[in-house]
């Protein structure tokens, strides 16, 4: 491509930057009611107004170390059970075989359906958020680990083997750094999955967390703090998978 | 070492033998009392709880079967259109990925307030954030597809003197078959999630709306039948989905 001078990264960012014009100038412009739709100025100095005022949202940095804290929780538990799982059904054919079937099948269900029945059994309190964060994120995580173990060129078990290695140490030495790009892309995508998991969990069932802000918003017709929420949780969405990136391209070079 | 077919009997067994485990541990969490009935319906009640279901919520599964439809379909439309005018050049593609790449990892559950703020209560916000929920996975698998056309077979069927529509239509499109077809896949349960979430909150139409029905309600042995219903309905609308994919794959070798 030789006719287009301007890198991508500034054409997106122009991109993005005209239709926040075109949102605000047609918001001013226009009648469109306030209670509908607000400017993204006016999100922006919401997103500073709860950051720094104490009582623009109710308790809003407990609030947030909640979600946070039921995401952390879910992620670990997801990333360590899930990567046990993958590890099991790829290190045995027969395992393997007798229950990637039983995984796939759970996996193309729609994990949303169980949640009244993680509710019903273990209530409405984080530990339901947890469990169902887990829930969303923990077949990527399996399926991930399974296919990048398999995926390691035979010869080198067998090369480590004849070296003299140990299982244990063919295992770390040899498999997992073999498989850990996939791997990692797998925790990569759970981890995305885990903070949708949580978050919808908070919404469903309202009773702390960011779920709790975000209802308390629009059921109060506060519509500008409600942008500012969603807009808060989006871009922790967005920096915490770039986070998860540089972490994930760190390791694998 | 073991013949193949003892191993696929073995295999089969242990298949076999989870699954009875499973169901005997849930029949004997409920027979010894380690779980209140009114929190779980044994296997049985649930099995014979579907038929009534089935009935009585005959108004509720069409509601939500024609919701995922719609929501699908149109998620696939917009997602090819837009993926396949943004694919002209490489230019936009590099432009726009990134962008459209955040539409699949960030939780746009968030959203679902501003959704019912702006389309009602009524079947509109389950349709919308459905058919959101399946645009962007389905829209990034169009923009990856364009990696899986090779340019010298374009170079050579124009070579060999074909039109433009023909070029599309015998070396473009069946290369990028696989890549579409498993973004079918992604786009089909994003769409379920999506139709499904927003119905539970709403709870006015459809399966999620009655679940969340019984599962307030303390009807115990309908909501697990229901659940158990809505998942078998998503595994026969994956394998649905599975075999048509194989179907035109076939066509294509």
């Amino acid at each position: 491509m030789t006719g287009c001078r301007v890198p991508p990264v500034l054409a997106r960012w122009a991109i993005i930057l005209a239709v926040l014009g075109l949102w605000e100038a047609g918001t001013r412009l226009s009648s469109v009611s306030s209670l509908l739709i607000v400017p993204p100025s006016l999100i922006l100095w919401n997103v500073a107004r709860i950051a720094v005022e104490a009582g623009a949202v109710p308790d809003f940095y407990a609030n947030a170390l909640v979600t946070i804290g039921e995401i952390a929780v879910a992620y670990a538990l997801a990333a360590l059970i899930g990567a046990l799982i993958g590890i099991a059904v790829a290190g045995s054919r027969i395992i393997g075989d007798a229950f990637e079937p039983i995984l796939l099948v759970l996996y193309a269900i729609p994990k949303i359906i169980f949640y009244p029945v993680i509710v019903l059994m273990i209530g409405t309190g984080y530990p339901a958020k947890v469990i169902f964060g887990i829930l969303v994120a923990i077949f990527v995580i399996i399926f991930n680990t399974t296919a990048g173990l398999r995926q390691v060129d035979a010869n080198y078990v067998r090369l480590a083997r004849s070296l003299g290695y140990g299982r244990t140490k063919i295992f770390f030495k040899v498999e997992l750094p073999a498989a850990a790009q996939t791997i990692l892309a797998g925790l990569r995508l759970g981890f995305g999955y885990t903070i949708i998991g949580v978050l919808t969990g908070e919404l469903l069932v309202v009773n702390a967390g960011f779920g709790y802000l975000i209802d308390w918003a629009s059921v109060n017709y506060h519509t500008a703090e409600l942008y500012a929420l969603i807009a808060i949780t989006l871009v922790l969405g967005v920096l915490a998978n770039s986070l998860v990136s540089r972490v994930e391209r760190l390791w694998v070079k | 070492m073991m013949s193949r077919s003892a191993e696929r009997q073995l295999v089969r067994a242990i298949r076999l033998s989870a699954i009875v485990l499973v169901i005997a541990l849930w029949d004997v969490a409920l027979r010894w009392g380690w779980i209140d009935p009114l929190f779980l319906a044994s296997p049985l009640d649930t099995l014979i709880h579907i038929r009534a279901v089935v009935v009585e919520a005959k108004l509720d599964i069409a509601a939500t079967v024609t919701a995922f439809l719609v929501a699908f379909v149109t998620g696939v439309i917009f997602a090819l259109g837009i993926g396949f005018a943004i694919s002209l050049s490489n230019y936009s593609r590099l432009v726009f990925l990134p962008v459209l790449v955040l539409g699949v990892t960030i939780p746009k559950v968030t959203l679902m307030p501003l959704f019912i703020l702006w389309f009602g209560i009524a079947r509109l916000p389950v349709i919308v954030f459905g058919a959101l929920s399946a645009f962007f996975p389905m829209v990034v698998n169009v923009l990856i597809a364009g990696n899986e056309v090779k340019p010298a077979q374009v170079l050579l069927a124009r070579a060999m003197g074909l039109s433009r529509v023909q070029i599309y239509r015998k070396v473009v499109f069946p290369a990028m078959l696989p890549v579409l077809s498993s973004g079918l896949f992604y786009a089909c349960n994003a769409a379920m999630m999506g139709v499904f979430i927003v119905e539970l909150a709403l709870d006015r139409h459809g399966m999620g709306a009655y679940v969340h029905d019984l599962a307030m309600t303390f009807r115990t042995a309908d909501m697990y039948a229901a659940v158990v219903l809505t998942a078998g309905m998503t595994v026969l609308i994956n394998m649905a989905l599975w075999y048509i994919a194989r179907y035109f794959g076939r066509w294509r070798n």
